[in-house]
């Protein structure tokens, strides 16, 4: 607990963890001051910025306040979805890779090693391009998910392997704990700081993804994300047009919430691991 | 006289904060031409921080706070740190360092480390000199060159690693050599031929006289000519081996002594007794003898009164009720 | 024989490796599109079939089916047919052997997009583009980003202060964003750079100086939006990588020798530089598939246009052989960088020996 107070003394952290608490705010909160309408056209196609309309209209006449909001809902909806599942699958395959060593050891490293090299981008493509009309958010969520486990594997594994070694981890074993006693109530503990980075990483780049894969056009059916909403201006030509409005803020957003991410996981690392501190 | 000075040397730690935790405290002591002086004391005495103010070798955030270290009369205190690294590091005073594998870049073969050393020390030295020299200096202290130099360091084992690295050390004939632990991670084996080497270079005269640091006391008894004792940043005795060894006067010292164990010929194996209790937290101002939680001898008045280090007959004893 | 060739047995083994990484990744690049109900035949057909009669369609739809190797033929090239008539489809295990025969001559079947352009062909044109744009640009923000960030951990101070937040929002930025902000603010705005395009509308690409100037003209933006993301991310883990070295044994002991600063600096480099390869070669399809979508921004006409064309036509031949291209360039980047891990690394090939 101590290392929680001192996380909440370091500047880097509260930065981190303001700025996304702020982006938290205007997508579930700030609704409930202002009407999100992401269907009803409200003005003409790409009408720059005005005082009814703080970021102006798409290319349909739609708000973009509302479409922005609702996007980052999404966004954030994917990149934690996603982030579960690849954290949860990551960290089961590196603590039973890291704890039982041996053979086991070696083919789920080999696994992750396989799933590493070939790209998470081009098997998202070639999933998403098969799947045409089933593209619900929670789908491309999974599909991230179970495609970009293989950094928290490993690093998991690495952990976990450095401490088996210790003492403690013995004594249970020659008490009779099983495997998975061992596993749930002896090494998670000490893992749990570290896992808890290893997900905020996650989280970010499930966000990341979304927005790439739904940025070439084989993102969430019928759904509205930041990345759509980059689709959308590529197709219609909002860069040439020169209405900024139509990706600046969706750009924007997703940079600073994975900035966010990022500088909350450099202070945890800076609490965590002193040397890398001045 | 004396080939090494240390003159009541004060040394500290600057926090984040800016509180000045005292490391050494007026250690003194004087080094003669082949004489090995060792220095014995627990993990955290300040062994380390002593070896890097002996070299001058002062990185924030240790400082110097006050003291002399004299090499052969010159003093090396107060000088810049490029100064330092020409001149002194190296040249004058070298270190011997305690775990020779991390000390070596591993991705960095034996030769280059050693020309390198030379090179940052003397200019315009050619390739061929430095080879010459290489070949000639690993030949004499009885390594087999042609393969040692060639190789990285994770080819080696670990005690010829400690070798090597005794080797690049004395590269340049320093008049001082400091050995921080240099047996510390060997078995007792590699432990002996280390020792022989250091010994043999010593009459060869490539270096003159010797520092060697360690945590075992026994050890000295076959290494060192004279023994100072240290505990919480002091010298809490000072003398030959025999005084230490056999007639330990200070409590800490026999305290060590009886904490040891002992393969000597003759001696009645005598069970080793722990030392109780932890050394004191330097960055809290501390009243009366440091020694005194611990001390199995002491007194009320060990708590209050300051011990200083007084000359009883040819050595040193920081104890006033010592026998 | 290989006991004594640590460095050989290193290399075998790492090839046999990649060779099997290989044959699972063109399984994955032949099951995974098929995983969907779609049939690219039908896809096809609703193209071209319209005001067609149901005896034209027919033949139209068999010889579409018979070309994509989805239906069983005789030795003399006609249908087999069931007892209805209608013909015989191939089983998925065939069609798989038929896929693997294929790409084995480099034929990775016919474009439905720009029928009856081969995909082969269409990748030909594509590749050097993406080839030139990608690989030095990796690498140079690489270099960069790992010389930035082994200055920014030695010299602390202000140039750390400002380097280190500058690179961590630098690499949040997604490739693409960045992108898209540098055509809006560079070639909209103040048009200094043209907006999209590998070289400019007129000209036919050839070897004379006109065509060269314009591509060059038209690599600016698109490089600048790789190369910039990628050294700021480089830096940041070269950062910390320094950091950690700069506290390590050796670097004490050099430093208790007397050896010189700049030669310390390159101990460190060359120690750090290691597990900054190693974080290349896994980050790798990473960074391709984020240059891809920096082409598609830019309109750019290499592989990332090709897909995007493909994705948004439904043209899966076109998918597949860019998917399965693109893959193979993943692994042998990889390869080639743990080959040479193996040589700069002295305690890799050390622990190649049959201990």
């Amino acid at each position: 607990m101590k290392i929680f107070l001192n996380l909440l003394k370091t500047p880097s952290f509260l930065f981190g963890a303001g700025c996304f608490l702020l982006t938290l705010c205007l997508a579930f909160i700030f609704p409930f001051v202002y009407p999100i309408d992401t269907v009803t056209r409200v003005g003409l196609p790409y009408m720059p910025p005005s005082a009814s309309h703080w970021l102006g209209t798409d290319h349909m006449g739609v708000d973009m306040v509302s479409l922005i909001v609702t996007g980052l809902r999404s966004s954030l909806y994917v990149g934690f979805l996603a982030g579960i599942i690849a954290t949860g699958i990551g960290t089961l395959m590196g603590i039973y890779a890291g704890f039982k060593g041996g053979w086991q050891d070696n083919i789920i490293t080999m696994v992750t090693n396989l799933f590493i090299v070939i790209p998470s981008f081009i098997v998202l493509i070639l999933i998403s391009s098969s799947l045409k009309e089933g593209r619900s958010l929670a789908l491309i969520a999974g599909i991230i998910g179970c495609t970009t486990w293989t950094w928290s594997a490993r690093s998991v594994r690495a952990q976990a392997s450095s401490l088996i070694a210790r003492d403690h981890i013995a004594l249970a074993r020659v008490n009779g704990t099983g495997t998975f006693g061992i596993l749930l109530f002896h090494i998670l503990p000490y893992l749990m700081s570290y896992v808890f980075m290893v997900f905020i990483l996650q989280i970010a780049s499930g966000i990341l993804s979304e927005a790439a894969i739904s940025m070439i056009g084989l993102g969430p059916y019928d759904s509205v994300s930041l990345g759509t909403l980059l689709n959308e201006s590529m197709k219609n030509e909002a860069l040439g047009d020169g209405a900024w409005w139509a990706f600046v803020p969706a750009a924007g957003l997703i940079t600073i919430v994975v900035f966010a991410f990022y500088v909350i996981n450099t202070s945890m690392e800076g609490v965590f691991n002193p040397r890398l501190r001045k | 006289m004396s080939i090494f000075e240390v003159d009541d040397l004060h040394l500290h730690y600057r926090t984040r904060f800016g509180e000045k935790i005292p490391a050494v405290s007026g250690v003194s002591f004087a080094l003669e031409q082949g004489e090995v002086f060792g220095i014995a004391g627990e993990s955290g005495c300040g062994k380390s921080t002593l070896v890097n103010g002996c070299m001058g070798l002062f990185i924030p955030p240790l400082y110097p706070t006050s003291g002399d270290v004299r090499v052969a009369g010159e003093s090396i205190m107060n000088r810049t740190p490029a100064d330092v690294r020409t001149n002194v590091l190296g040249r004058k005073v070298s270190m011997i360092p305690q775990g020779a594998f991390n000390s070596l870049s591993p991705t960095r073969k034996i030769k280059d480390i050693a020309a390198d050393m030379i090179e940052s020390h003397e200019k315009g030295v050619s390739k061929k000199a430095i080879h010459d020299r290489l070949q000639q200096r690993f030949r004499l202290i009885g390594m087999d060159a042609d393969t040692v130099l060639n190789e990285y360091p994770v080819r080696l084992t670990a005690g010829m690693r400690q070798r090597c690295v005794i080797s690049i050390s004395t590269l340049l004939n320093p008049q001082v050599v400091i050995a921080d632990e240099p047996t510390s991670a060997l078995d007792v084996t590699t432990q002996k031929a280390v020792i022989t080497m250091v010994f043999d270079m010593l009459d060869k005269g490539i270096f003159s006289s010797m520092i060697f640091i360690t945590h075992e006391l026994p050890l000295l008894r076959h290494v060192a000519d004279r023994i100072a004792v240290m505990y919480a940043g002091e010298f809490v005795e000072v003398g030959t081996t025999e005084q230490i060894i056999f007639d330990p006067r200070q409590p800490y010292t026999k305290a060590l002594m009886g904490a040891m164990l002992s393969a000597e010929a003759g001696q009645k194996q005598k069970k080793p007794v722990a030392i109780e209790g932890a050394p004191p937290n330097l960055a809290k101002p501390i009243v009366g003898c440091r020694f005194a939680g611990r001390c199995p001898e002491a007194r009320p008045e060990c708590h209050r009164n300051k011990q200083d280090i007084r000359i009883v007959g040819n050595r040193q004893v920081r104890c006033d009720y010592a026998v | 024989m290989l006991k004594h060739h640590p460095t050989l047995r290193y290399i075998l083994t790492r090839s046999l490796w990649y060779f099997l990484t290989f044959l699972m990744a063109v399984t994955l690049n032949f099951f995974l599109p098929r995983l969907g109900a779609s049939n690219p035949v039908d896809i096809l057909m609703t193209k071209v079939g319209a005001g067609l009669d149901t005896k034209a369609a027919q033949e139209k739809e068999e010889a579409y089916l018979k070309e994509f190797g989805l239906v069983e033929v005789d030795g003399n090239g006609t249908l087999l047919r069931t007892s209805d008539g209608r013909p015989v489809r191939t089983p998925i295990w065939k069609q798989f052997c038929n896929y693997i025969a294929m790409c084995l001559k480099g034929d990775f079947g016919t474009s439905f997009l720009n029928y009856p352009k081969k995909v082969s062909d269409i990748i030909k044109t594509a590749l050097p583009w993406t080839f030139a744009l990608q690989f030095p640009t990796i690498i140079l923000g690489w270099l960069v980003g790992n010389v930035l960030g082994a200055l920014a951990a030695y010299k602390r101070g202000i140039f750390d202060k400002v380097l280190f937040p500058f690179s961590l929002l630098l690499s949040a930025v997604p490739f693409f964003a960045f992108g898209m902000l540098l055509v809006y603010q560079f070639a909209i705005r103040w048009e200094i750079f043209p907006a999209m395009g590998g070289y400019a509308g007129g000209l036919i690409p050839g070897f004379n100086l006109a065509f060269f100037s314009s591509a060059v003209y038209h690599y600016a933006l698109p490089f600048f939006s790789i190369f910039i993301v990628q050294a700021g991310s480089q830096a940041i883990g070269m950062r910390s990588m320094c950091i950690y070295e700069l506290g390590t044994d050796y670097v004490k002991y050099a430093k208790g020798l007397g050896i010189r600063e700049n030669k310390i600096l390159y101990y460190l480099f060359r120690n750090a530089m290691l597990p900054q390869l190693t974080g290349l070669a896994l980050s790798l399809g990473a960074m391709i598939g984020g240059a891809l979508i920096t082409e598609m921004i830019f309109s750019y006409p290499g592989l990332g246009m090709a897909i995007l064309t493909a994705i948004q036509g439904n043209d899966y031949p076109l998918i597949q052989g860019c998917t399965l291209l693109i893959t193979v360039c993943v692994l042998l980047a990889n390869f080639t960088v743990d080959i040479l891990i193996g040589f700069l690394d002295p305690r890799v090939r050390a622990g190649q020996r049959g201990k």
